[in-house]
């Protein structure tokens, strides 16, 4: 941990540091939660004080409709659930075959890498919103439109260069002979990468799986593009639509946008236990 | 599905187990929204229609399943939602245009999209099943707005038309008997009203970057003898008038002259009724279905503090005294995919959604306002949507449909732009007009 | 070299390449993610470029145009001002989420009561979906009843609507942007100290280095890796930003997606240089990636 140990000025000068410290970290942490907080006060405040000018502070008339409202609507829990199979899908390909590559790119030799990763990489120099229309056109002649598969391949194209190109940085930075260590133990390539590589890399690996997540969690325009029937829709697709012709309907809006933010972070609560307790799992030996 | 943990080990078995349960989970899903959407009922040699629209109501479920039960065994009809927002089901629909046509039989399309898809030939021209003696049944804005190369393309459904609305109890008060007729009037009551109540905001309306704002702003230049196409589909760019500039500078007077708030420049309808809703505002331009959320408490979406009783409905005011007033047409029709297999059910479905008894269900259980002139003089209809005896002269004659054409999309995008420009000050109404002018002249020669 | 020794050096290279197995496992593991992304986007990404190079429009196939598309994109004034708007943003987006970051990557790396519930709460903006993120802001910028609105009138930045006036959209995107993504960069940033070994700083605290010390000439070295990839993808990230402009600035804030959006799915007419402004966008992010590796030195393999 560091500090200010190395003058010895002492502990009042330690303290007044630990202080500025907390500070810094309270404002980031307001910073960071505010908007939540006022969006989660839309939706638990009548529609009169949701548009009231000037705006209120604190909340002074409160209305659990939106919040009935939307849990209790069976499109929003059908699209929670479709939400969490395309992110969760998305992610496990992610993963998967964007660690084999990054680890192959990293720690093994061969040729083309440069190519390799470049190629990987030119999908995130196009506009999504560009090749929408060439997409819908392949899928439906693949037939897959109007299921999640659409979805999940697009966000997984999509999500792969940055999982690739993470997990690459990541790889690179563990010890060279780690490999050779466990061949020599008698483990293949495959197994070395298993049973040595990964688990050191849990840090990375579970940022990215993180990352991704909330990206295919987030995606609006391809699920927007390719998903037609309700049953099949996420809530970034279903959340937009608690509005009719003529109006929108914010504090619905508002409560959806807070139930499905919140699991996100206790998700990610979860998981950053876990990002810690990759350091501590067993170095290299001798 | 089954428990799965991460992603050790690269077999290739375990790569195809993914590929397969991607596969399977697809069809899966297509399966279950297959057997979900059909519904029940419906025999082997049924039809199955598909209908999309957008910003679904309950009305609209009870429709379909009536026609179900009517045509049992012939056809089934399912619903199929599309987005709420407008930009958002326009692009859907032309992507599944663009990529052959879709699956989709019968569209719950906007007013203008009707020329747009004319144009393009995905929607079907409908001269044969609707003909004129059928048409005369119906108000004439929304048909003529449907017209492309002499043929209909579609059948009206519902229907809106732009109107003020006022407080009476305020007006009142100021010392005024009744609402603006000329724009001029409708100033300087909201000026005085305002500062004699207390009001906090003279005027409020639409006028942000969005179609909301081209429907106000139209209005302005029709109610002071201008136009912007010399005839509805088609022909000359004449944007560029005395009456339209004169029509802009009153545009542009609202916030200048403090009869409106600068907010207008971002307000759509979502941000601008609660204004009125909150008794601060004195005018309000809106809709008709404005009117029923008056008075209504807020858990079913309404304004619970102001009382119908105060609010009265006024045409949109016009240059001078005695000239015609006009309002932006809206409202929603039926039409055809071209593309579709199932033409004549299609067809039956979409004259059946109009039909009388129809309509009248759409104006009872969901409050909108029907396109069959008869229903207007039955007692059940105007019961049920509050304040349509007033607005109904403004309905009848007064609707015009915007310059609709092949290419509107682009038309929209410029008229949009310029008129909230000439709302925030951004640019005068003299160049709003010429740039207009060039714009739209550009886009109606590639039209050609 | 004589032409059946440079035979023999091209089969060998290839019997070298494909005859070892441990190569050969390579290829195969490496084969998986390249397939999906070519064959997925190789042919929409073809198309766009064809597209922009004719005079189609959104159902006909046109003839072939050479630069026309391209010429009248650059002479547009609304791809200029997007040219600009996504330039500005970028530049600052990044630069500031990189900065704040990196910040908050290294308070949070020390143990301290509360850190796991601070590290949740932090990730929250990044969390929240951006689709109606965009929408909500709006909501909080909207004269009237818009918190931000109101608090920037108080302070006495803005006299009129945020939301009418470019520069305060701008500028209000950016922090929304900032808002949204640092934990993104905090979070990576974050994983890479945490991959650092702790004895290394032990050796230089022996060593007598102080903090300022450590920092630059330890940490930010071994950092390198990570920094340079999270500052890569958010640059290209931000370059193609569409969704927040579009929801936030409803069509007064332009940016090079929302010009590409509006050509190529609304207009009719622009469709031409809405291609050619997407391919724009992949020439000019291709070199921007360029960059990163030649210049910033980012190692794309092991090979010394």
């Amino acid at each position: 941990m560091a500090s200010t140990t190395a003058t010895g000025k002492g502990t009042g000068r330690r303290s007044l540091n630990m202080v500025l410290f907390y500070v810094f970290v309270v404002i980031f942490v307001f910073v960071s939660v505010f908007p939540l907080l006022w969006v989660f006060k839309m939706s638990i405040v009548t529609k009169s004080e949701l548009y009231a000018a000037p705006p209120t502070i604190l909340p002074q008339s409160l209305s659990g409709a939106n919040w009935t409202q939307v849990l209790g609507d069976p499109a929003f829990q059908k699209a929670l659930i479709n939400s969490t199979i395309i992110a969760g899908v998305t992610t496990l390909i992610c993963l998967f075959f964007g660690s084999l590559t990054a680890y192959a790119i990293a720690r093994l030799r061969f040729r083309f890498k440069s190519t390799v990763l470049t190629l990987i990489l030119a999908i995130s120099f196009f506009p999504a919103v560009a090749i929408i229309a060439p997409l819908f056109i392949q899928f439906t002649a693949l037939g897959i439109i109007d299921t999640l598969a659409s979805v999940i391949i697009t966000d997984t194209v999509f999500a792969l260069p940055l999982t690739i190109w993470l997990l690459v940085a990541f790889f690179r930075e563990l010890p060279v002979d780690l490999e050779d260590a466990a061949k020599v133990d008698g483990a293949t390539t495959i197994q070395a990468f298993r049973k040595v590589i990964v688990p050191l890399a849990a840090p990375g690996v579970f940022t990215t799986a993180i990352l991704t997540f909330i990206y295919a969690w987030n995606e609006f325009l391809f699920a927007n593009t390719f998903l037609f029937d309700p049953s099949t829709q996420p809530v970034t697709v279903v959340i937009p639509n608690f509005a009719t012709i003529y109006t929108v309907d914010y504090g619905a809006q508002a409560a959806a946008s807070v139930i499905v933010t919140v699991p996100l972070v206790i998700l990610v609560l979860f998981f950053q236990r876990r990002i810690v307790s990759g350091l501590t799992a067993g170095a290299v030996k001798g | 599905m089954t428990e799965r943990n991460e992603g050790s080990g690269a077999f290739a078995g375990r790569k195809l187990n993914r590929r397969d349960f991607l596969k399977m989970s697809g069809a899966g899903l297509a399966g279950a929204a297959l057997l979900g959407a059909a519904g029940c009922g419906g025999g082997a040699s049924s039809s199955k229609l598909i209908f999309s629209m957008g910003s679904i109501i309950p009305t609209y479920n009870a429709l379909i399943d009536k026609f179900n039960k009517q045509h049992k065994g012939e056809a089934e009809a399912t619903l199929r939602a599309m987005p709420s927002n407008a930009t958002t089901h326009y692009d859907k629909l032309t992507t599944e245009f663009q990529a052959g046509g879709g699956d989709i039989d019968v569209i719950g399309g906007d007013v203008i999209w009707a020329i747009q898809f004319a144009a393009q030939g995905w929607i079907q021209d409908l001269s044969d099943d609707f003909p004129k003696s059928e048409q005369e049944k119906f108000l004439p804005a929304p048909i003529s707005a449907m017209i492309y190369e002499g043929a209909v393309y579609g059948i009206p459904w519902f229907t809106d038309a732009g109107m003020i609305y006022y407080r009476k109890d305020l007006l009142e008060k100021a010392g005024f008997s009744g609402p603006p007729e000329t724009w001029d009037e409708l100033k300087e009551m909201a000026l005085k009203t305002a500062k004699d109540t207390g009001t906090k905001n003279g005027f409020v309306f639409q006028g942000s970057n969005y179609e909301g704002g081209v429907c106000n702003g139209m209005e302005y230049i029709w109610t002071h003898g201008g136009e912007v196409l010399s005839d509805v589909t088609s022909g000359k760019v004449v944007v560029d008038s005395p009456e339209a500039l004169a029509a802009m500078e009153t545009y542009a007077s609202m916030v200048a002259d403090g009869v409106a708030p600068e907010a207008v420049a971002n307000y759509d309808e979502t941000t601008s009724e609660p204004v009125f809703g909150a008794g601060d505002a004195v005018f309000l331009r809106d809709w008709p279905g404005f009117y029923a959320l008056l008075g209504i408490p807020e858990k079913d979406g309404g304004y619970p503090n102001i009382k119908p009783e105060q609010v009265g409905i006024a045409p949109i005011p016009v240059a001078k005294q005695g000239m015609h007033s006009w309002s932006t047409l809206g409202g929603w029709n039926q039409y055809v995919n071209a593309a579709t297999d199932l033409q004549d059910e299609a067809v039956t479905f979409a004259k059946w959604m109009t039909a009388t008894e129809q309509e009248k269900f759409l104006a009872t259980d969901g409050g909108l306002r029907p396109t069959r002139k008869a229903l207007y003089e039955d007692p059940d209809v105007t019961e049920a949507l509050p304040g349509v005896e007033l607005q109904k002269e403004i309905i009848f004659n007064n609707a015009k449909s915007r310059p609709v054409m092949e290419y509107y999309g682009d038309m929209s995008l410029e008229l949009a732009e310029q008129f909230n420009n000439v709302v925030t000050g951004d640019t005068s109404p003299q160049q709003a007009v010429e740039t207009l002018q060039k714009d739209l002249s550009n886009i109606m020669q590639q039209a050609d | 070299m004589t032409t059946a020794s440079r035979e023999k050096k091209e089969r060998s290279w290839f019997k070298e390449e494909f005859g070892d197995p441990e190569r050969r496992t390579a290829y195969y593991m490496v084969l998986p993610s390249l397939l999906i992304i070519v064959v997925i986007a190789f042919f929409p990404i073809l198309y766009g470029i064809v597209l922009s190079l004719t005079d189609s429009t959104v159902t006909a196939f046109g003839s072939f145009v050479g630069l026309e598309n391209y010429i009248e994109m650059f002479q547009d004034p609304d791809f200029l001002v997007g040219l600009s708007n996504t330039v500005i943003f970028t530049v600052a987006s990044v630069t500031l989420e990189f900065i704040l970051g990196l910040g908050i990557a290294l308070a949070v790396n020390r143990a301290f009561r509360g850190r796991g519930l601070v590290r949740a709460a932090i990730l929250v903006p990044w969390a929240f979906p951006t689709v109606i993120s965009a929408v909500m802001w709006r909501l909080m910028f909207q004269p009237g009843i818009g918190i931000f609105q109101y608090l920037a009138e108080k302070i006495g930045i803005i006299s009129g609507p945020v939301l009418s006036d470019p520069a305060a959209l701008l500028i209000s995107a950016i922090v929304i942007d900032v808002w949204k993504t640092t934990p993104f960069m905090a979070l990576l940033l974050l994983a890479g100290l945490q991959v650092i070994p702790g004895d290394v700083y032990e050796a230089a605290r022996v060593d007598g280095a102080n903090v300022y010390q450590r920092f630059f000439r330890i940490t930010l070295p071994l950092l390198k890796g990570a920094i340079l990839v999270a500052v890569l993808f958010r640059t290209l990230d931000s370059y193609r930003v569409y969704d927040l402009f579009w929801a936030f600035g409803a069509k007064e804030l332009d940016s090079l997606s929302t010009y590409v959006y509006e050509g190529v799915r609304i207009s009719q007419l622009q469709f031409g240089p809405g291609n050619a402004a997407a391919v724009f966008i992949f020439v000019t992010a291709f070199l921007i990636a360029l960059f990163f590796i030649k210049v910033l030195g980012m190692r794309t393999s092991t090979e010394e």
